[in-house]
């Protein structure tokens, strides 16, 4: 890898995008001989994998959303990772196609014998229906995909023309692109996530989808900075500051998602009405209440000591780890909401799990990278750059 | 290294946020004349007002004690009537305070530095004010002790799964939290008075309460970090409290209030009202003592743009929870919310959707944002809105619950309204009483953003 530090750009890509466009096909290749073997199993191992990655492609387009609204300043030097990871959207539509297929496989109110025989299911059906949820689905992708593309493109304009009106731009999207993203992400998670079981709801759901959004989006960046600098870019411009800022995000989120997770599953423990707890009945029950214990202490207890002091924000070695480790929970997380529609008395990993998993996972960081190269590394046209270089936390 | 355009002024953070040519001995002179100046006859006729109302409040009380809670418009189902709206709408009220001092602190925004000093009083007052009602509403006052849990021969301790004790210890760490740091952040301030005072009484008075400052760089460095550490331990507070006082509601299994949002939900809606507060007494604080440099537009455009967030948020939650009663498929839950906005407190319903959801769209527009008349109004209006939001989630669970034959009407006596209306006399009171005797704005925290503060200073010439 290659880097020069007057126009910020990377002469030499460095192998990184072969790797995983070669490890994505794999994968996929593998997912095919998954689904062949155990359709079933495929659509639930398939969709956690398509969940975990399309999460953290909206964690992207939120913090560059959220960085444009509020005038950020310290995370200019880190914007292009976020605009080139939430270019990776129209990717995951594309990807979204195969889950169609199992459609009736994934979601029981699919089936109409299912919905005719259940009376609760015949009266949400104005709304868990096969054309309505397509219908949003494609709704969902298209705010996602141009709320992405305006950003982005308004960012190289800047490159070119770095004048306050551009800044006026990224604002006036911003603002109605927050909502807009609030409001998909809720109703996606709803659909995809919440109606794996569709006796159960929670008006909270929306929210804890979106917290751990954001928070394995800081981890994926954490990662990328800390391994680029490793080869000896961007070693000026990203300093431990931005580190610590980073960590203190992530210590934040740490927090909000154990609170989003803990109001969620309090209040219902403690109504304790049988419509809601069955839910976390399911997750109680055999291998999976280790799951859920850890979710618990691997989620929240030990990233929060962990993160707590100001030392281990500064510090490359354990902020990768963490970073690692909290994508690791980012997963589980996942797999916890999914997995025990299929598997209900304990977890069952599959390989087909791991195929899904790099399959997708190859795919996105192989786009990603070639976004993220194709174009100088930081903002180069921003008016602030210099100020986010020196910002002290 | 790419030339970042220096010559263009970028956005409007980049104005300064002191105006006037503000310097550190003119910013003394102002913050510290405003309590050395002879007291005005404004102020005598303010605190004649808010003395009135505080008997208002001390008398109604004072019945209720006589009488009993008989004398409020409570009922059979509606057991839960104004001193609990009163209590959460205060309660709220005192976040922004907390969330100004301490979040935006450690977000780095330095606009914060001219308002947080009376918000964080503010903060105070507004949870005085709300300890009030859970206090009175036990009926029998003379026991309200038995909601701590003290050692007692008879062996009866409160009931640990209730969240009304769970309140007690949340408001009361509030409370004691935000007192600290509220104190901690005058100590450089009652310094300078201290040292400025003219009477030998003041001089004693505000020695003790300075607690030896000198202003030496060993003192500094303690203090700031004491008041990072303050920071930090009161950032979950701003969570923590009203969280707590949503479970008041959302732990039971009423329809309305039993919603896994409720603890997210009702912070923001705290930090809404309480900013909404902030904004009505800045917006007068400003006009009465010339505070037009200190508190500049440009603070006041950034209170309405976190109070049409804060806004939306709320605006949010209710969709959410309109939907989801739809979807979840439970006829109670659904009854509940259609009675909410079309039964017989619709009016109520849509009261608290006017203020709270349609009034901050008025903020989308800049000219609307920079407008003292609109947000004036509007911060009046988005209270009375969130004192309708806990009406409603109150009131109307409550009074139409599982059983119709339960079902009644609430209707507010006499001295519901005198105990609320005379709970402003309290606020208002004690926050005229401060702004008398104490700098209304942090002296010191104002002056550390000034630009020739900042050690990278320079005096005009470019670096290059």
């Amino acid at each position: 890898m290659k880097f020069d530090s007057q126009t910020y750009r990377l002469t030499d890509k460095g192998r990184f995008g072969s790797i995983t466009l070669i490890v994505g096909i794999i994968g996929l290749i593998l997912s095919c001989v998954g689904w062949f073997t155990d359709s079933q199993q495929f659509y639930f191992s398939y969709l956690t994998a398509f969940v975990f990655w399309l999460t953290i492609a909206l964690g992207g387009l939120f913090f560059v959303l959220l960085h444009h609204l509020v005038g950020a300043k310290w995370s200019i030097v880190i914007r292009r990772f976020g605009e080139s990871i939430m270019m990776v959207i129209p990717l995951m539509a594309i990807l979204f196609i195969p889950l169609l297929f199992g459609l009736h496989e994934l979601y029981l109110w699919m089936n109409s014998e299912v919905v005719a025989s259940d009376h609760l299911l015949q009266g949400k059906s104005g709304y868990l229906n096969l054309n309505f949820f397509v219908v949003r689905a494609v709704l969902y992708f298209v705010i996602w995909t141009v709320l992405a593309f305006l950003l982005n493109k308004y960012s190289l304009q800047q490159n070119q023309n770095p004048s306050p009106e551009q800044i006026k731009k990224f604002r006036i999207i911003s603002a109605p692109g927050m909502i807009l993203f609030a409001v998909t992400l809720t109703f996606a998670s709803f659909d995809w996530l919440m109606s794996l079981d569709a006796h159960w709801f929670s008006t909270i759901f929306g929210v804890y989808i979106f917290s751990g959004s954001f928070l394995s989006l800081l981890c994926v960046v954490t990662l990328v900075v800390i391994r680029l600098q490793s080869n000896g870019v961007l070693k000026e411009a990203i300093t431990k500051e931005h580190y610590h800022d980073l960590g203190k995000l992530m210590f934040a989120f740490i927090i909000f998602w154990g609170y989003m997770a803990f109001s969620q599953y309090f209040l219902i423990w403690y109504g304790n009405i049988p419509e809601e707890t069955i839910w976390f009945l399911h997750r109680w029950e055999g291998s999976w209440k280790s799951v859920s214990m850890l979710i618990v202490y691997g989620h929240f207890v030990i990233p929060f000591f962990v993160l707590f002091p100001q030392v281990t924000k500064r510090n490359k070695a354990v902020m990768t780890v963490m970073s690692i480790w909290i994508l690791v929970m980012h997963w589980v997380d996942i797999y916890w909401l999914v997995m025990p529609t299929l598997h209900h008395h304990g977890y069952h990993l599959s390989w087909i799990d791991l195929a899904t998993f790099i399959g997708i996972g190859g795919l996105f960081l192989h786009l990603f990278w070639r976004i993220f190269t194709a174009h100088p590394l930081v903002p180069v046209g921003d008016p602030n750059l210099e100020q986010s270089i020196k910002i002290v936390s | 290294m790419n030339k970042p355009a220096e010559n263009i002024a970028v956005s409007s953070e980049d104005v300064p946020l002191i105006t006037g040519g503000q310097t550190f001995s003119s910013i003394t002179e102002k913050i510290v004349g405003i309590i050395e100046q002879k007291t005005p006859k404004t102020w005598y006729l303010a605190i004649g007002a808010s003395l009135s109302l505080l008997m208002v409040l001390m008398g109604s009380v004072g019945f209720l004690v006589w009488e009993g809670t008989g004398i409020w418009g409570l009922n059979n189902p509606v057991g839960w009537g104004w001193a609990i709206i009163n209590f959460v709408w205060w309660v709220g009220i005192g976040h922004a305070g907390t969330l100004i001092s301490a979040i935006l602190f450690l977000l780095r925004q330095k606009w914060r530095t001219s308002i947080n000093r009376f918000a964080e009083a503010m903060t105070l007052f507004a949870v005085s004010c709300a300890l009030i009602f859970p206090g009175i509403h036990v009926g029998r006052i003379w026991i309200a002790y038995y909601m701590f849990p003290i050692p007692n021969q008879m062996d009866i301790w409160p009931n640990f799964r209730s969240p009304l004790l769970w309140d007690v210890f949340a408001v009361g760490t509030y409370f004691a939290v935000s007192f600290l740091f509220w104190y901690t952040g005058l100590i450089p301030d009652l310094g300078t008075l201290r040292d400025r005072a003219q009477t030998r009484i003041k001089k004693i008075i505000f020695g003790i309460l300075a607690i030896g400052w000198r202003g030496g760089n060993r003192q500094w460095r303690h203090y700031e970090r004491a008041y990072l550490i303050l920071a930090g331990i009161s950032t979950p507070l701003v969570l923590s409290v009203h969280s707590v006082v949503s479970t008041d509601f959302a732990v039971s299994i009423l329809p309305g209030w039993h919603t896994t949002i409720f603890p997210p939900y009702f912070v923001a809606g705290a930090i809404f009202s309480g900013f909404a507060m902030v904004m009505t007494l800045s917006i007068i604080a400003r006009k009465i003592f010339n505070l037009d440099h200190l508190i500049t537009l440009n603070h006041l455009e950034k209170i309405n743009k976190i109070m049409l967030l804060t806004g939306m948020m709320v605006g949010y939650a209710y969709s959410i929870e309109f939907f989801i009663a739809w979807y979840s498929g439970n006829i109670y839950e659904q009854f509940v919310f259609i009675n909410r906005a079309f039964g017989n407190y619709a009016w109520a319903y849509w009261i608290m959707i006017s203020c709270n959801v349609v009034v901050p769209q008025l903020f989308w527009f800049k000219k609307l944002r920079r407008s003292i008349p609109i947000m004036f109004i509007a911060s009046i209006l988005i209270n009375i809105g969130m004192w309708f939001e806990r009406f409603v989630i109150v009131v109307t669970s409550l009074s139409r619950d599982f059983l119709p034959a339960n079902w009644d009407y609430f209707s507010p006596t006499m001295w519901d309204i005198l105990t609320f209306v005379g709970s402003f006399g309290l606020f208002f009171t004690l926050f005229l009483l401060f702004i008398r005797v104490l700098p209304m704005i942090s002296m010191t925290e104002v002056k550390g953003v000034l630009p020739e503060a900042d050690p990278h200073h320079s005096t005009g010439e470019s670096h290059e």
